[in-house]
């Protein structure tokens, strides 16, 4: 039997945001009852982001601390909530014994509806060869999207969309924002990671997963794991590329398959910052505290970056003279040389002042629902 | 057929020219030898050079090594019709660029192999990646035939010269073009050839130690696969790539410890074993099963040498005897 064993029917198909739209319209001329509208969730356009896909415009969602959290462990999956994490997976696929599998799916409706009282958005991690019953377990309105692991081809990648679309529609969500990240693990699935990044407009993060064990990448007489710094840089470039957004971290031996120390963890995060990630999957809730805080600007890099828009504020607003090299470079911030105040370098510290920012936003609507207070719109 | 895993620790590269290297080669416990046509042939001697292959690949594995020629990348008619003999294993082909390049030698040697009565199929393409369009190409030259089982490269003397790079520095100047062949070799499920990085600035191609460091580095980090130009190496490579009886015992210990997890909804724990935390799951066991393998391999290719340097020995010493008697008469 194939791998998907699910007949899909594409006369039914067309447009998937134009049958929301329509239902919309129904609604507005008192036809039908409300569309459901799922919370911190838009409708996919290709018009939306300067004609690239769209990938849910989501990419530039704070998703710092990717928990990973076994369905078959009822006591890890009821505290997932309070672990601080920006996003928890629960996951159906690599940490769940066979023989779980089907209480895990089960559980899964009433863990989503957990994780999101806690302010954590919700993934579900399944498994490419069990397609069918994973999602059907997972789609369900508090779902942000799914992590497929071990993909190789955009074939499976269609599929997952295909049946994505089907649930949608099936459960009253809007059609096209369910999400997906795609764990390339394998060698295949590295090897065709541009086609699994554009399979789907659905596809917003490209991460390595488990790669270090799923490849038997062991450690090097330097620390290094073998081949990983060659694979999170292709993995970084063909994600930046497509505008989907690198997910990983630098390990370093003996970190194994995303399981650190909080210490080293917080190492691999500011490496993994350093070299073009944006947050990292982790397993163990002691790990997640160090991702938010690795994959959050510093104090004193945010202070260096105000100072540097400052100095070009003043000098290129202000009624001085002429610009000239000489005059841009601002000097005096701790920690740093004399810095250059040219465009690149001040829109970059602009983006940073702003991902500072966006950060702090984030750990307040996560402090917010803890507590239960209303959650500030995103 | 399931073919067996190769077991080729050590070989050393030799030109086929210098019978002193030759003729001592089946002394040296090399897994491999490979009879060189290319680099260290002087172009004037190239003719010479080919005469000499088939009576040199029985000579050569006299002591149970493989037998395996290197061909130059511009004489591949040439050469092949003076190599494809049995007893050959393996043609290696140098700074392989383009799949035609590959499918050219495929076809030359099935013709051969059938001519002279060789299984089809069975003798093997080694290509090495040595330039950057070796690497741009890289998934198209290892796919261009199956008789291509393993597979590495972006790294030694002719990559460095194709960059314009020197090759004996104290960091690692070939990450991406390594990464790309190697990633390459995953994906097509063939056997890695490559290694991981060692600062070497010495250069040095008959330090033992050396040797054994880079091997035993290799090993640990899952490579199998040795050679090298002195026979200083061969020993210490042997010994390298061959698991010791600690990691045996560890293999057989995690195996034991997995079998635990069995039934239980873990699929991974922490053990402390020796005052060190360590994980047990199925991707250790999955190591573990392998390194068994592994292990037992070597052990059986060990024998099977011993084997043949004593047979060769008692046939050397038959003859020497009848000489003595006939010399006698």
């Amino acid at each position: 039997m194939p791998w998907f064993n699910h007949a899909v029917d594409d006369s039914a198909g067309g447009d998937p945001s134009a049958s929301w739209l329509a239902t919309a319209a129904l609604y507005y001329l008192g036809l039908s009852a409300q569309p459901e509208v799922v919370p911190n969730q838009r409708i996919a356009s290709d018009s939306l982001k300067n004609g690239l896909p769209c990938n849910n415009c989501m990419t530039d969602r704070i998703r710092r601390s990717w928990l990973l959290v076994p369905m078959s462990k009822p006591e890890r999956v009821d505290s997932a909530h309070l672990a601080g994490a920006d996003v928890v997976v629960l996951d159906l696929a690599e940490l769940v014994a066979e023989r779980d599998k089907p209480a895990a799916r089960d559980n899964m409706q009433q863990a989503l509806g957990r994780v999101r009282a806690g302010g954590s958005e919700a993934f579900a991690q399944v498994d490419p060869e069990l397609l069918y019953a994973d999602l059907r377990a997972s789609v369900w309105p508090e779902l942000t999207g799914v992590v497929v692991n071990r993909l190789e081809s955009p074939d499976q990648i269609r599929e997952t969309s295909r049946l994505l679309d089907e649930l949608e529609e099936e459960r009253g969500l809007i059609p096209g924002s369910l999400a997906i990240v795609a764990s390339v693990e394998t060698a295949k699935g590295n090897l065709n990671a541009h086609e699994i990044a554009t399979a789907s407009p659905r596809v917003t993060g490209l991460t390595l997963g488990r790669a270090d064990l799923v490849m038997d990448l062991r450690p090097e007489p330097s620390g290094e794991i073998h081949l990983y710094q060659y694979l999170m840089q292709r993995l970084i470039i063909v994600a930046n590329s497509f505008g989907v957004t690198p997910i990983g971290a630098w390990w370093r031996a003996p970190d194994r398959g995303l399981l650190a120390t909080p210490e080293r963890t917080l190492e691999a995060a500011i490496r993994g910052r350093a070299i073009g990630f944006k947050g990292s999957m982790c397993l163990l809730d002691a790990q997640v505290s160090s991702l938010n805080e690795g994959f959050t600007p510093a104090a004193f890099e945010i202070e260096a970056a105000s100072k540097l828009t400052a100095a070009y504020r003043d000098r290129v607003g202000g009624p001085g003279p002429a610009i000239l090299a000489d005059t841009m470079t601002v000097s005096g911030v701790e920690g740093f040389g004399d810095l250059i105040a040219e465009p690149a370098a001040v829109d970059q510290a602009r983006n940073l002042i702003d991902l500072a920012g966006r950060c702090g936003a984030r750990d307040e609507a996560k402090n917010a629902a803890l507590e239960q207070r209303p959650v500030p719109a995103p | 057929m399931v073919e067996r895993r190769k077991v080729r620790r050590s070989g050393l590269t030799m030109p086929v020219v210098t019978p002193r290297f030759v003729d001592a080669a089946w002394t040296r416990g090399c897994d491999y030898i490979n009879l060189d046509l290319e680099d260290s042939v002087p172009i004037h001697l190239k003719g010479y050079a080919r005469g000499l292959i088939k009576d040199a690949i029985g000579n050569v594995s006299k002591g149970g090594a493989e037998a395996f020629t290197r061909i130059n990348h511009d004489f591949i008619q040439a050469d092949l019709e003076s190599i494809i003999w049995p007893g050959l294993e393996k043609v290696n082909y140098p700074k392989a660029e383009y799949a035609c390049e590959i499918e050219k030698l495929d076809w030359i040697i099935t013709r051969l192999e059938r001519e002279r009565g060789i299984r089809h199929g069975s003798v093997e393409i080694g290509t090495n990646i040595e330039t950057s369009v070796g690497v741009a190409n890289s998934y198209e030259i290892a796919s261009a035939s199956p008789r291509i089982k393993e597979f590495g490269g972006a790294t030694g003397y002719d990559m460095s010269r194709d960059l314009g790079v020197e090759m004996f520095v104290g960091f690692d100047q070939f990450v991406y073009g390594k990464g790309e062949v190697e990633l390459t070799a995953r994906a097509l499920g063939l056997e890695v050839r490559a290694a991981p990085y060692t600062a070497n600035v010495s250069g040095s191609v008959s330090d033992p130690d050396r040797a054994f460091e880079e091997a035993e580095a290799a090993r640990r980090c899952g490579f199998r696969i040795g050679g090298g130009l002195h026979p200083n190496v061969v020993a210490p490579q042997v010994k390298g790539f061959t698991p010791n009886q600690d990691e045996v015992d560890d293999a057989r210990w995690v195996l034991e410890q997995v079998r635990d997890l069995e039934g239980s909804s873990d699929t991974w724990k922490e053990v402390v074993k020796d005052g060190q935390a360590r994980i047990v799951d199925a991707y250790e066991a999955e190591r573990a099963t392998e390194l068994l393998e592994w292990a037992e391999l070597c052990a059986q290719r060990d024998q099977g040498k011993e084997e043949a340097v004593a047979r060769t020995r008692a046939e050397e010493a038959a003859v020497k005897t009848g000489q003595a008697t006939s010399g006698g008469n």
